[in-house]
């Protein structure tokens, strides 16, 4: 499928790339975040919920690198009656020059269940057995990091026994 | 990343709603009155009744908030959500877009995410969706 221009209804000509092209994306940061004991909410009318904080983490990455601020930083899970885990992921990230960006994504799990039970149990798992994929967006003031407020971002995800290991890409 | 083709939605739209300049922006709502969708896995018609909630940023970037119903060539109803930013200096629009369905065929679509490569045409908007794998 080619663009094939035209006027525009909302502003300037754009799209350099057309509908159709394969997704490119650039590495962006990996983000390691430690998860202490959740909070179990139960049974909600979606589904199962429960909040997992986290004490802090780091990222490090060619463009961002820092750390993970704790307190303003948790997971908000939820298990849907289908089996897949909704994840709501709300982190403010401290780069190593200062700046302050908060960072949510929205993200969902699922995979065989001797594999969901082996992540459950605590245990390291092959994180190509299983789905664990979220979609990062940030905010921040700070100049020097404006480009993140302009981008999307994919990741995927690997959860260790201490908390997952983010591998984030800017989507191109 | 990998990914592969979902769907391309061409959606069109009646005329805009201009709420104008609120405390988030300059608040446009696009309703959507129809539009068409085909892949490999899926095809069909885009309801009327949607619309698209668009709010330029004092940054100058596009947030888009847009929600139609997809119904597949064989009737089964998607609910679809989609955000996503349009930064015209910059060339860029891309969507995270949503899917939600009743229709056990169609379910791998509530369990998948999914990006989307936006252009604004004459006949309307058109957004490539791809499945990340």
């Amino acid at each position: 499928m080619q663009p094939d221009g035209g006027d525009n209804k909302i502003g300037g000509q754009i799209g350099n790339v057309a509908p159709g092209e394969a997704l490119k994306t650039r590495l962006l940061t990996t983000l390691r975040v430690i998860v202490t004991a959740p909070q179990n909410i139960g049974a909600v009318p979606h589904g199962t919920r429960r909040t997992a904080p986290l004490s802090g983490g780091d990222f490090d990455g060619p463009r961002l690198r820092g750390t993970v601020v704790p307190g303003s930083s948790a997971d908000w899970l939820l298990l849907r009656v289908d089996g897949v885990l909704e994840m709501d992921l709300r982190v403010t990230l401290r780069t190593d020059d200062g700046a302050l960006i908060s960072m949510k994504s929205f993200g969902l799990r699922h995979g065989p269940s001797d594999v969901i039970a082996a992540i459950g149990r605590g245990e390291t798992v092959d994180p190509a057995t299983y789905y664990f994929r979220t979609l990062p967006r940030f905010e921040t003031a700070d100049p020097r990091y404006a480009f993140l407020n302009r981008l999307v971002a994919v990741a995927s995800g690997d959860r260790r026994p201490e908390g997952p290991i983010y591998t984030i890409y800017e989507v191109l | 990343m990998n990914s592969r083709p979902l769907l391309l939605l061409r959606l069109t739209t009646a005329v805009t709603a201009e709420i104008g300049s609120t405390p988030n922006g300059k608040l446009s709502i696009f309703p959507v009155t129809g539009g068409s969708f085909e892949g490999e896995r899926l095809q069909g018609k885009v309801l009327a009744g949607g619309g698209d909630w668009v709010t330029t940023k004092s940054d100058g970037t596009i947030e888009l908030d847009l929600r139609v119903t997809l119904e597949t060539d064989d009737g089964a109803l998607i609910h679809m959500t989609l955000t996503g930013v349009r930064d015209d200096a910059n060339n860029y629009f891309r969507t995270l877009p949503r899917f939600e369905t009743a229709a056990a065929k169609y379910a791998f679509l509530n369990r998948l995410l999914a990006v989307g490569i936006g252009e604004i045409r004459s006949d309307g908007p058109v957004h490539a969706i791809e499945e990340i794998l």
